[in-house]
């Protein structure tokens, strides 16, 4: 349950002068661990939006590399849909990235299913996932605000910006919310992904058909304020519960620590090797359709500080 | 086989006639309580020891004893450690009532040489793997802030650990914080901790006893499966009217007792409240000046003698954290009634009826209080228990002491209750309540056999039931280890149905053999069962964490330990020295699937996975009771592991709590008679953890993993600390009559940043940077200065 993170992040200022004297506090230090044998990655998200489809393959290194993973090449890789359409990907670059499409083609359909395969030397892989449904994002709006001090990593006044929308009814539509800041979209801190599942944040708390709930609307608002003038907007992916879990996972292993850490636990995947007695792959193979609405912040329009 | 013909034995020692009766006397009972001279508090496990008879009896946790002897003249010697011993005559031709109050040695100190008193209860008595600490021995130790706290003080005996720091609760032999059967004045008390962990909710002028039974427990407790921590609470002065408080740097507390009618009853209010946030006022911006930090708690007590038969007695704790500002609310609590009645029967048969009350609720929220807010969240949790208890001992021969009664307990849990509106649009995410009752029936026996053996024995029998109204799920697992989907609508219950029934039997054996008149050995069995869980997934437990019942999913928690010890006094009883060793399983554990949701889910049974657990260890401890320097050191060497579906490959992993080496040492000195000093050192292994040991970058993420999916593999730096503390009494008496006292203690003296844990994350400024970070909770030592009053 989410709320608690935010509460708790809210909390923690609140209690500050409280705990001034037990306050906990986090030192860097040197830890040394076996190495691991390295195992293939899979790093693809495909859309229903036009344009270049990417995925990427690499290898996992040792925790304290500082790598993206060394690019695994001459891997031949398709994505083949429900109706038996096959897209085959390519590393024009050699760089490990594998690539579909153009601007003016769209790969992905809301309602089919896709199979990601990957022949690698004598490995096959293969991932399944599907496209489901989105809703519109109707509005943005932003509120003036002022924070009681002034903040490390940006302006002590601004705009918190939300955005709307109303979950499907129907149990179970699961979304991931990004950012989007002047164009690009902000998914850089997997501490601050936000998913949804309706239109609040777990299957076991009923959200069905509701307009989106207060923290994930103000989601798109992550480490600071923004500024008067800033275009800012929110991107709205449609995602199984699979990708949900995914993606949770991540946030929970990348945010993890303190007097309330959860033991660490490995992220799921869903590449699978043809082969059960095969190495084991790691990350992930992704779909959504997309929904996106983008506002310039222009402070006469903005809601009036409480 | 052998255990029929060893019952059978046992039953035919009962109702044999004893060698006393053979004779054909008349046989007379002298019965009574046992009390404190200075403040009629009853006192407790008082050695009732007839000379000429060479037997003895205990008193129970209301000073009551009770001894049928051949009609005779015997000496009745009355021994409690810290008291002047009482040897009293006794012509014990018809039944007696022999009531007593007992002198604090040291109140004597000056006046009278102490008798060598037999202080050897840790050696004679059937009890093993049992802690107990005096209050005063609590009030000198060495405290966090100055703040003296009985949980603190527990974790410093042998076989206890603590996953932390700050961490609220403590583990027992291998068991969990949830394990513990915390009870005060009876009644359970759900959440011990206030602020977090950091200081418990008991307050320490208004404790009279304490003791942790960790192993051969009695089959008069029962509901959780790891130790039973029993905090009884002061009567009040029924001599004078007495106040005692403090202020700390954390709390200030005030305790007033008085005597009512001609000392015939007496009550006491104990209340604490935490001002940090009062100070802090003025120094806060206007934004955070309606901030509320504080935590408090009010403790209070009531008893009152009718005639020589009976005695009753109400209780009362209420204690609450509050934090919050703005439009948000955070706050937890306990709250816990209890009534009981003392009856005599006859000078045999003693009964206490217990009835209680115990709630614990949370509460989190933003505009929780204001209704037209167009977005408001409202969260509530609570579970209360309520309970009728009726224990009755009869004290059948000298060598004989029956225990028998029940316990009936019903559950009302409100896991949460929460109202999000979002713009005005108002949905209800509340979890269904769930109800379910708990019966428990016993019988033991505490039975001599001969100067050399004695042995307790005796057999609870208790059941459980879910009942409605409620729904239950199942669900289907699609990929083992990862969340399972509830089977949509699940099974609805009415009012009235009984969804799920539950039954054990738990045996329970203690024996102890007498090498000699200082040395002993025991040996104990013991079968638990729980069917209350507290869902927590987290290294400390927090005060959102849920007690859950058993369902048709959650199985009841079971354990069974074995327990071996020889125990042995020195000098004349200025050294108690003990070895233990157990050995434990546990059933039906609970642990949890990655990224679990444990709150505000309705489906919460499909995250959560099942196992089994073990644990075993030595512990060693050597105690000095008598002289100038008071203390104990202990070395617990211990192994706790849990098995589970799919975590660590399905094989054994380190509990998080596994601390295979854990020494303290405590030392009290008393200096001068104004002057004692005292010290603490703990050493303890670090805990395990388990670090990724590859990564892999997605969208940019760089995300750890690892290889060979173990859990708890690694161990963190070990933990050690030191303390001082001194104790000052003030010449100046107080207001004329009054004692005042300064405590000057220091925590953590080498200033050693102890880590609490270890954990591998993302560097904040370069995202494709992963470090790991040592977390430490207390980063320097902590200085603090308590003024105590008594008058």
């Amino acid at each position: 349950m989410k709320p608690i993170r935010f509460f708790f992040k809210r909390a923690l200022i609140l209690l500050f002068p409280a705990l001034w004297v037990l306050t906990g506090c986090e030192d860097v230090i040197d830890l040394t661990v076996a190495n691991a044998p390295k195992q293939l990655v899979v790093d693809g998200w495909i859309t229903n939006q036009p344009g270049v489809q990417s995925i990427r393959l690499s290898w996992s290194a040792p925790y304290f590399e500082y790598t993206h993973g060394a690019p695994i090449l001459n891997a031949t890789v398709t994505v083949t849909d429900d109706l038996g359409n096959v897209f085959e990907f390519t590393d024009a670059n050699k760089d490990g990235r594998y690539e579909w499409g153009s601007d003016s083609v769209t790969l992905g359909h809301v309602g089919r299913s896709y199979t990601l395969s990957i022949q690698n030397g004598t490995d096959k892989f293969t991932a399944i996932n599907e496209i489901k449904r989105v809703p519109t994002v109707d509005s943005l709006v932003y509120q003036k605000e002022t924070l009681p001090f002034t903040p490390d990593n940006g302006p002590k006044e601004g705009y918190v910006a939300q955005f709307y929308a109303r979950d499907f009814v129907g149990e179970g539509d699961t979304y991931w919310i990004k950012p989007v800041i002047n164009g690009a979209v902000k998914t850089s801190d997997p501490t601050s992904i936000s998913v949804a599942y309706d239109a609040a944040f777990g299957a076991g708390a009923p959200s069905d058909g509701m307009i989106f709930i207060l923290p994930l609307r103000q989601s798109i608002t992550t480490d600071s304020l923004y500024l008067a003038g800033v275009k800012i907007g929110v991107e709205l992916h449609s995602i199984t519960t699979e990708a949900y879990d995914f993606l949770s996972q991540v946030r929970d292993q990348t945010s993890n620590g303190g007097i309330f850490a959860t033991p660490m636990t490995n992220v799921l995947t869903n590449v699978v090797n043809s082969n059960p007695n095969g190495p084991k792959a790691l990350g992930y193979f992704g779909t959504s359709a997309v929904s996106r609405l983008e506002t310039v912040i222009d402070p006469a329009k903005a809601r009036p500080e409480k | 086989m052998k255990i029929k013909i060893l019952l059978l034995y046992l039953v035919l020692q009962l109702i044999s006639p004893t060698p006393y009766s053979l004779a054909q006397q008349a046989k007379n009972t002298i019965s009574g309580y046992v009390k404190d001279a200075k403040n009629g508090e009853g006192l407790i496990g008082v050695s009732v020891y007839v000379r000429e008879a060479q037997t003895g009896v205990t008193t129970n946790t209301y000073g009551f004893y009770s001894i049928t002897l051949p009609a005779g003249n015997y000496n009745i010697v009355y021994s409690y450690i810290g008291y002047e011993k009482i040897t009293k005559p006794t012509n014990l031709s018809e039944d007696r009532t022999v009531n007593i109050e007992m002198a604090d040695e040291s109140e004597q100190l000056k006046e009278v040489t102490i008798t060598t008193s037999k202080e050897d209860e840790n050696v004679r008595s059937i009890e093993m793997s049992v802690n107990k600490v005096e209050m005063k021995t609590i009030r000198k130790m060495p405290a966090l802030l100055g703040e003296v706290d009985l949980i603190r003080s527990i974790q410093l005996l042998p076989g206890v650990t603590t996953v932390g720091e700050g961490a609220s609760g403590f583990n027992v032999r291998g068991g969990d914080v949830s394990q513990n059967l915390v009870l005060l004045d009876e009644a359970p008390v759900y959440n011990s901790s206030h602020l977090f962990g950091f200081f418990s909710v008991f307050n320490p002028d208004a404790v009279k006893d304490v003791k942790l039974i960790k192993g051969g427990i009695p089959a008069q407790y029962g509901g959780r499966i790891s130790s039973i921590l029993d905090v009884r609470m002061k009567e009040g002065n029924s001599k004078k009217r007495e106040i005692n408080g403090g202020i700390g740097t954390i709390f200030s507390r005030l305790t007033y007792e008085q005597p009512f009618s001609e000392g015939k009853g007496s009550f006491i209010v104990a209340a604490r409240r935490s001002y940090i946030d009062i100070l802090a006022k003025p120094f806060l911006k206007k934004d955070l000046r309606d901030s509320k930090f504080n935590f408090y708690d009010l403790t209070a007590k009531v008893n009152y003698r009718l005639g020589n038969k009976d005695t009753f007695f109400a209780s009362g704790y209420f204690g609450k954290d509050v934090f919050g500002g703005g439009d948000f609310g955070f706050g937890w609590g306990n709250a816990t009634a209890t009534g009981r009645w003392n009856h005599i029967f006859s000078n045999k048969l003693f009964m206490n009826l217990t009835a209680f009350y115990s709630n614990y609720d949370y509460s989190l929220g933003q505009n929780q209080n204001d209704k037209n807010a167009a977005d408001r969240f409202d969260w509530k949790s609570k579970i209360i228990s309520t309970s009728i208890k009726p224990d009755f001992t009869y004290y059948l021969t000298p060598n004989n002491q029956l225990t028998f009664g029940g316990q009936y307990i019903k559950y009302d849990s409100r896991p949460g209750k929460a109202i999000a509106v979002s713009e005005g649009e108002e949905s209800n995410i509340s979890l269904e309540p769930r109800y379910a009752d708990e019966s428990a029936l016993y019988i033991g026996n505490e039975q001599k056999l001969g100067d050399k053996i004695a042995l307790q024995y005796g057999i609870r029998y208790s059941f459980f039931r879910n009942t409605g109204p409620g729904i239950e799920y199942e669900f289907l697992e699609l990929t083992p280890g990862q969340r399972k989907l509830p089977i949509l609508p699940g099974n609805v219950y009415k009012k009235g149905d009984v969804i799920n029934t539950y039954d054990n039997w738990e045996p329970r054996f203690s024996i102890n053999y007498s090498v000699s008149s200082s040395t002993s050995i025991k040996a104990s069995y013991n079968r638990t069962s729980q069917y209350l869980h507290l869902l927590s997934n987290t290294a400390a437990s927090s005060p959102l964490d849920v007690w859950t019942l058993s369902s048709s999913i959650i199985k009841p928690e079971k354990a069974d330990q074995v327990a071996l010890g020889w125990f042995q006094n020195f000098k004349d009883n200025t050294y108690e020295a003990s070895v233990e060793v157990y050995y434990k399983k546990l059933y039906n554990q609970i642990d949890y699937v990655p990224s679990s949701s444990l709150l505000l889910n309705s489906y919460v049974e499909g995250d959560l996975l099942f196992g089994n657990g073990r644990a075993y260890g030595a512990e060693f401890y050597l105690k000095k009771n008598k002289g100038k320097l008071t203390g104990w050191i202990s070395y617990t060497l211990s192994r706790t592991e849990r098995k589970v579906e799919t975590i660590n490959n399905s094989d054994w992993f380190p509990a998080r709590f596994d601390k295979p080496h854990n020494f303290t040492a405590v030392a009290i000195y008393e200096l001068k008679p104004r002057l004692s000093l005292s010290s603490n050192f703990t050493f303890t292994s670090g805990t395990p953890a388990t670090f990724p040991n590859s990564r892999y970058v997605y969208n940019s993420w760089p995300i750890g993993n690892n290889y060979e999916n173990k859990r708890n593999n690694s161990r963190i730096p070990a933990y050690h600390r030191l303390d001082f503390a001194a104790t000052l009494k003030a010449k100046r008496k107080l207001f004329g009559t009054g004692e005042g006292e300064w405590v000057f203690s220091v925590y953590n003296v080498y200033n050693r940043r102890n880590p609490f844990s270890v954990y591998t994350r993302i560097n904040q400024d370069d995202r494709l940077k992963t470090e790991a970070i040592k977390y430490s909770v207390i980063g320097n030592f902590i200085p603090a200065i308590t003024y105590n009053f008594k008058f």
